[in-house]
């Protein structure tokens, strides 16, 4: 009875105020008392536009705020280039300062209101009572502003072990988990054959089936080391003398669980999987069911190094999404992911390119080159091929000549790469293209033209060929290449104008009111999150990192390498890494439940489906991709 | 124990809080040379049965108090009335205070003793305040048979004075609420509109500290001065 009365017994004002508290986080997930004991003991002040509320030299900070409406911005002085910076932005229902409050000492930033603004505010008592009473405010307080990368973090992280807790349950059907197209043999297959058999396929079992694919035995590495080590017959006896017989069969639709206790039951490491009609579709291996665990990385890489057929090499993709998952689940930050997907995806490539080459060598040595997102080891699950070739001309030939074996081949490397998910490039960047199968020579004439004579057209392609990458095939003639680009671009102070020019196109996507302004055309309410929000990024530090000679392609570490030279300021720097890895990370997460959602990968997601601090992430990196910008602007005096 | 028993439903319906001293109430305060950083404002509305103070009665009392240019929420007031006895059909709609809130609300008597010694004699704020004023002195007076003056101050003035030639689109509270974008939570309940109405005045007092108004005599002449000019456009 005075529990249910209790939010009636408080006057209105109370109330009011809670609501407003509990639309907010970290107020939404704390208890009512806790919220009625922060409301009852706050004040509510008004700041006109451009007051100071907080300054480093008021001292200890006594009160903690909540911007009740309107906003409040921290500013910092630039004292390199004498001017204010606003360093972060404070909207309705967030809370100031926190590292302050808790580190009791003075703020560091001077926070002042930005247009009219209400603030409710608590004192130390009030503040230090919560903080001692209310689990989620403390955990609030403590993970601070700085941390916003954790909490996003492991936000991505509780998500992933989600998707990996409903893959590898135990009570998967069995199918899903089943090898198909296993290695089988016939029943008068010698000993001999059928080791090679499984030796060629880098298996550990083969299944011996009869005319109707039933499978009637099964041979594995340790009955072969028992028929060596015991004698018990010459290599060419037929292996249905020496089959363990009538294998450990389950039906399609039996789970993983039912596989796991037959195993362990019976000491098998593997077991049949077989339709309604008693024939054979797959086998699941001990290791199969422990693998969907952890997915091994190195494992991982290995087996798609040596796969042997293109199919290996499609089915393997499963497992690098899978492999992705378990990354984010264990606190892989998504720079780390994405080089990660950049690995195993070099390692694809390079393995498509021996498998041809094994079957149909154009017999001319060539660097493989990739550019744009894989060129910055930047790739995500949604990727298409970027790629070229770079040839050094044999003394008896023309280039000409050389495309000629060449070009068929690339065709062939990029058809197979698109079954292995490499989607082909809409613009034809690719090795087979004539105009990207080019000689050293070619190469650089080509940049000439391009760095020489640039028009706002073929600037497009700066974003593509300005980030490049041998992965395979001998790196010293992308080096020399790679040398002169460099130095000619930085000698040439108007095409750097011109690229910066061009990335300050890509504007952030917020409006002048700091809201997300969404792409106009299709969808109304998404953005894009490649194009809108990674872009602004790449395509300004491009810009810096190619006028200062930094080599290397990938953002972050452009960006590493950039404050290392002192054209970034440290903090920049790292605010700016931070902001581009939460739009990455952010990015990932959507990937991942498309995918498990089976819905096809796309850069757009809707700012109003996510939570509130991931939406506040997403709009405090944009607002620092306008900071990049607006040091490009003063850079370049756009 | 019945005696108990009947106190304990006595407060849980809402009857006296506290004791008070009859005798000895706060005396209000006067303009003078009270710095505005440090004096205590109290800004307060009525629901009442109707606009007509000689037949009408106040039937809620809302109110908050500004120290030192901040509203902390620790120091407000915010009571319904007991009046079972009053015909709130024509009103109720308005403020949403029905005949059953009425009969639970608290002793007059007991809730304006106490509304005397929580302003303390402190100057009163109200929006549009000659009202409020007309039916809280009437209301003091038929109940306490207090008649001592305070000093109000109206909001309706305050603005415009401190704002001249700002386009709201009204003189009303709604108007300079929308202008300032302030969010009133639940309009026509008392202390709701008290805290907007405080709202205001921080904004109000704010202006003030920037034209040089210091103390509570600054903000009470700025006020007549203000009102002078209003009637003098008006001939």
């Amino acid at each position: 009875m005075a529990s249910a009365n209790q939010e009636n017994d408080r006057p209105q004002n109370i109330r009011a105020m809670m609501t407003f508290l509990r639309e907010h986080a970290p107020f939404s997930s704390m208890d009512d008392t806790h919220l009625a004991h922060f409301a009852e003991n706050a004040s509510i002040q008004f700041y006109a536009d451009g007051d100071v509320v907080l300054s480093p030299d008021q001292g200890v900070v006594k009160r903690f705020y909540v911007v009740k409406q309107g906003r409040i911005r921290g500013e910092r002085h630039n004292e390199k280039e004498d001017r204010t910076e606003t360093t972060f932005e404070i909207s309705q229902g967030e809370c100031f300062p926190l590292a302050a409050m808790i580190g009791e000492r003075p703020t560091r930033t001077l926070h002042r209101a930005d247009g009219d603004t209400f603030c409710l505010s608590i004192g130390q008592t009030a503040f230090v009572t919560l903080f001692a009473e209310s689990e989620p405010f403390r955990d609030f307080c403590l993970r601070g502003v700085s941390s916003l990368l954790d909490q996003v973090n492991r936000r991505i992280q509780s998500s992933a072990m989600a998707s990996i807790g409903s893959s590898t349950s135990l009570d998967t059907p069995l199918e899903r988990y089943a090898l198909r197209n296993p290695i089988v043999c016939s029943p008068d297959l010698p000993v001999r054959k059928a080791v090679a058999r499984m030796h060629e396929n880098n298996v550990g079992s083969i299944i011996v089936t009869d005319e109707n694919r039933h499978p009637t035995g099964i041979f594995t590495l340790r009955d072969l080391r028992t028929m060596i080590a015991e004698g018990t017959g010459p290599l060419d006896t037929p292996i249905q003398q020496v089959m363990t017989k009538n294998p450990c069969c389950l039906p399609s639709h039996a789970d993983a669980f039912e596989a796991a206790m037959l195993m362990a039951e019976h000491h098998f490491a593997h077991l049949c999987v077989i339709d309604d009609d008693h024939k054979l579709i797959g086998v699941v291996s001990e290791r199969d069911l422990f693998s969907l665990q952890r997915v091994d990385l190195v494992n991982l890489a290995r087996t798609i190094g040596t796969a042997t057929h293109l199919r290996t090499l499609v089915s393997l993709r499963t497992d690098v999404s899978r492999l992705v998952d378990a990354m984010l689940a264990h606190g892989a930050d998504s720079g780390q992911v994405v080089k990660i997907i950049t690995t195993l995806n070099d390692v694809t490539v390079r393995r498509v390119l021996e498998l041809n080459i094994k079957k149909n060598d154009p017999g001319i040595p060539f660097t493989w080159l990739t550019f744009g997102s894989e060129g910055r080891q930047e790739q995500t699950l949604l990727t298409d091929q970027d790629n070229g070739i770079l040839f050094q001309t044999p003394e008896d030939m023309t280039e000409e000549q050389v495309r000629e074996k060449l070009l068929p081949f690339a065709r062939k490397v990029n058809d197979e790469l698109a079954e292995c998910g490499f989607t082909l490039c809409k613009g034809n960047i690719m090795a087979s293209n004539p105009k990207l199968c080019l000689s050293d020579r070619e190469w650089d004439d080509w940049f000439i033209r391009f760095i020489d004579a640039s028009t706002p057209q073929n600037l497009v392609y700066s974003s593509i060929f300005l980030d490049m990458r041998a992965i395979y095939g001998p790196t010293e003639p992308l080096d020399a290449l790679l040398d002169k680009v460099l130095t000619r671009i930085r000698k040439n102070a108007l095409f750097q104008k011109m690229l910066a020019g061009n990335a300050f196109q890509r504007k952030p996507p917020l409006t002048m009111f700091r809201n997300f302004r969404y792409i106009s055309e299709g969808n109304k309410h998404s953005l894009d999150l490649k194009r809108q929000g990674l872009a602004p990024f790449v395509e300004a530090v491009r810009v810096f990192a190619l006028a200062n000679g930094v080599e290397t392609a990938n953002t972050l570490e452009r960006m590493d390498e950039l404050a290392k030279k002192g054209v970034f300021d440290p903090k920049d720097a790292n605010a700016w890494k931070e902001a581009y890895s939460l739009i990455q990370a952010i990015r990932m997460r959507a990937h991942q439940e498309m995918l498990a959602k089976e819905e096809e990968l796309t850069n757009y997601i809707d700012p109003d489906d996510l939570n509130p601090l991931d939406r506040r992430i997403l709009r405090e990196s944009f607002r620092q991709a306008q900071r990049l910008q607006q040091k490009l602007e003063v850079t370049y005096q756009l | 124990m019945l005696e108990q028993i009947k106190q304990w439903i006595e407060q849980r319906r809402g009857g006296k809080i506290g004791s008070h001293d009859p005798d000895n109430l706060p005396t209000p305060k006067t303009p003078g040379e009270q710095l505005l950083t440090d004096c205590r404002l109290i800004v307060l509305d009525l629901e009442t049965t109707g606009l007509n103070a000689s037949k009408d009665q106040v039937i809620a009392i809302g109110a908050v108090a500004i120290r030192g240019g901040i509203i902390p929420l620790s120091d407000q007031f915010d009571l319904i009335l007991r009046r079972p006895e009053l015909d709130i059909s024509e009103t109720v709609l308005i403020h949403g205070i029905g005949p059953e809130a009425l009969t639970q609300g608290h002793e007059i008597e007991d809730a304006l003793l106490y509304l005397l010694e929580w302003m303390n004699g402190d100057p009163i704020l109200a929006y549009h305040s000659a009202f409020d004023q007309k039916f809280l002195e009437k209301t003091l007076k038929a109940q306490l048979g207090y008649t001592q003056p305070h000093t109000w101050m109206d909001v309706a003035d305050l603005m415009p004075a401190f704002f001249p030639n700002t386009k709201t689109g009204g003189k009303g509270l709604d108007n300079w609420a929308d202008f300032f974008g302030l969010e009133v939570s639940e309009r026509h309940h008392a202390a709701s509109d008290a805290l907007a109405t405080a709202e205001l005045t921080l904004v109000a007092l704010n202006k003030a500290r920037g034209e040089g108004v210091k103390t509570l005599k600054g903000l009470y002449d700025k006020l007549h001065y203000h009102r002078r000019l209003q009637k003098m456009h008006r001939f």
